[in-house]
């Protein structure tokens, strides 16, 4: 009686796991072909790329070993697009996720109201970059612009916001941190979340005034939200400003504007050298991997605390 | 609970104030009204550019570049959103984003909460391993499958179809990695009991996963729509044909065209920005929720 009632549990059971194997291997398989050919296979064809002369017209593409790695390594222009893109990413992850921590600290208190204030921060996030770089270059329009026109009231003469090597870049460094402010405010609400309130009060009925509290209580222990918001910062940076780039500036004045994506971009599309550009992607691809490497360490570090 | 607020439930800070004496009162209120002066004029400069571009866009030409600048125009015209609409194919541009954001979303979501929940909740050889492999590719940025992802797109007969965006991206990591670490918060036991009754695997999946994954379902499926939506490098490289164009290639186009009628390219910018923008703030709490909850958790 009992081993007929086990051998039937048994046997129902053991076709659940086979059920549960099918619905695995279902959902399974086709996600990895998928992956295989569009995630996995293309990096080993853009290495390959990369060692090729390679033009979309040519029907020739000789094979030049890694003679597109050492025209970059020469290349000045390739430098100055490092440059450009170094002083996008720091400037701009920098001064973000400053001026976010700054918003965060003063919305963090605010109970009655602060919903539409987190929803005005956030609106820029929820907006195509294509379309904000267009206002944005209108409103710093030289003659025109609102903004030479409002700094006219002040006596300012107008100054070519985005046709000048000094000044293009920090415009689009500006309106890179308008477009992020509202995402990173979110994060760092988050963690502010997390701090226990008896920290504060303890701290106030000792009589610490509200700049010690910020500074002794909450920075450190808002640290490593503060790290994870840099290194992902950092990280993106490399790879980003493409779309306000296109937009406003096209990699100018001079160049100076001109970063790694948006030069990556020119090559292989508007001048047709698709090696040469598959090697740059691949000097990304490694700056990216190793600063990504370097955020597992930091986080593993922070995770202790 | 936020309504506590507006009855007049003493909260923390009214029961402070009786307790500690007026002046602590003042002091908190003191401080918070700088809050919100300072928080006041951020959220000014925030929200210019929006309006000045809706006000250029309602402006005739001449207005347009007129000294001092003008917030309400003196001679309001829609002829701007006329042209954009004749001009740029406006119709077409709105059907080809939504349709192809449409497709995407529904892939993105419907592929990743499967894996999510065959991640998050099975127990097979070499889950882990496949699991990481798969994240592997979530630091890969996307100007490394530019080149090859193209020229695979040409050699199979796709460029310039609506297949070429959708299909490369019908996976998405990022989503798997939120609905996996979704999966932690529903209970197994759950699972194990409509097993038990002789539900399918499918079943399971589509009729209680899902409905249980509501929260971070709405989430990804609103961030999805609108990085679907606002896509712009993969669409630029692989349509060329007018017809084909989403509606952020449609718009640069169009600047390209039209420099300096700064009162059509703003209607055109708001006619980019604002079905979008709409759509989010009648689901906002979903979205600002959504950060929290996918943001950090992981």
């Amino acid at each position: 009686m009992i081993q007929t009632i086990v051998q039937k549990f048994a046997g129902r059971r053991s076709s659940i796991r086979a059920a549960e194997h099918r619905f695995i291997i279902i959902a399974l398989v086709p996600t990895i072909i998928f992956y295989a050919i569009v995630k996995f296979y293309p990096i080993f064809f853009s290495f390959f790329i990369s060692m090729h002369e390679w033009s979309l017209f040519g029907n020739v593409s000789p094979f030049v070993g890694f003679d597109n790695y050492a025209i970059l390594a020469k290349d000045s222009l390739f430098y100055k697009v490092m440059w450009n893109t170094m002083y996008r990413t720091f400037a701009g992850t920098f001064l973000g996720a400053f001026s976010s921590l700054i918003v965060a600290l003063i919305l963090n208190p605010i109970k009655r109201g602060s919903i539409p204030l987190r929803l005005i921060y956030f609106l820029p996030v929820m907006t195509s970059v294509i379309a904000s770089a267009t206002v944005w270059k209108w409103m710093l329009q030289t003659r025109f612009g609102l903004l030479n026109q409002l700094l006219s009231f002040i006596g300012i003469q107008p100054v070519p916001w985005l046709q000048s090597t000094t000044w293009a870049m920090p415009s689009i460094i500006v309106m890179g941190i308008w477009g992020g402010i509202g995402f990173t405010v979110i994060i760092y609400l988050a963690g502010l979340k997390g701090i226990p309130k008896d920290y504060y009060e303890a701290a106030e009925i000792d009589g610490a005034s509200s700049i010690q509290l910020a500074l002794k209580i909450t920075l450190p222990l808002l640290k490593p939200v503060v790290s994870f918001v840099l290194i992902t910062g950092v990280i993106g940076g490399f790879s980003g400003g493409f779309q306000a780039i296109y937009m406003m500036t096209g990699g100018g004045p001079l160049d100076s504007t001109r970063v790694l994506a948006l030069h990556i971009y020119d090559y292989a599309f508007q001048r047709m050298f698709m090696g040469q550009a598959a090697s740059m992607s691949f000097v990304l691809f490694a700056i990216v991997l190793i600063l990504t490497l370097v955020q597992f360490r930091l986080q593993r570090v922070n995770w202790e605390l | 609970m936020a309504n506590q607020d507006f009855v007049g439930v003493p909260s923390q800070v009214d029961a402070r104030s009786l307790t500690r004496g007026a002046t602590d009162f003042q002091r908190l209120r003191r401080g918070l009204l700088i809050n919100y002066i300072v928080l006041g004029a951020g959220a000014i400069l925030m929200i210019v550019p929006f309006i000045w571009m809706i006000s250029t866009s309602f402006k005739p030409q001449a207005e347009t570049v007129s000294f001092p600048p003008r917030l309400f125009p003196i001679n309001p015209t829609i002829s701007n959103y006329i042209d954009v609409f004749d001009r740029a194919n406006m119709g077409q541009l709105y059907w080809n984003t939504t349709f192809i954001s449409v497709i995407k979303t529904i892939f993105n979501i419907y592929t990743s909460a499967l894996l999510g929940y065959i991640f998050g909740k099975f127990v097979f050889r070499g889950r882990d391993i496949i699991f990481y492999i798969l994240l592997s590719t979530w630091i890969i940025p996307f100007e490394v499958y530019l080149i090859p992802l193209y020229l695979m797109t040409v050699q199979v007969g796709w460029a310039d179809t609506f297949t070429a965006l959708i299909v490369p991206e019908i996976f998405t990591i990022y989503a798997m990695f939120m609905f996996r670490q979704f999966m932690y918060t529903i209970p197994t036991e759950l699972i194990d009991a409509a097993r038990i009754d002789g539900a399918g695997e499918w079943y399971i999946f589509h009729r209680i996963i899902i409905p249980l994954s509501r929260a971070a379902l709405f989430t990804l499926i609103a961030f999805y729509f609108m990085w679907n939506w606002n896509d712009f490098l993969w669409p630029l490289v692989v349509i060329s044909s007018h017809d084909k164009y989403v509606i952020t290639v449609g718009l640069a186009t169009f600047v390209g065209e039209f420099w300096n009628q700064y009162g059509v390219i703003m209607a055109g910018a708001s006619l980019a920005i604002i079905p979008i923008l709409a759509l989010f703030i009648a689901v906002q709490r979903f979205i600002i929720e959504g950060v929290v909850l996918t943001g950090l958790k992981g």
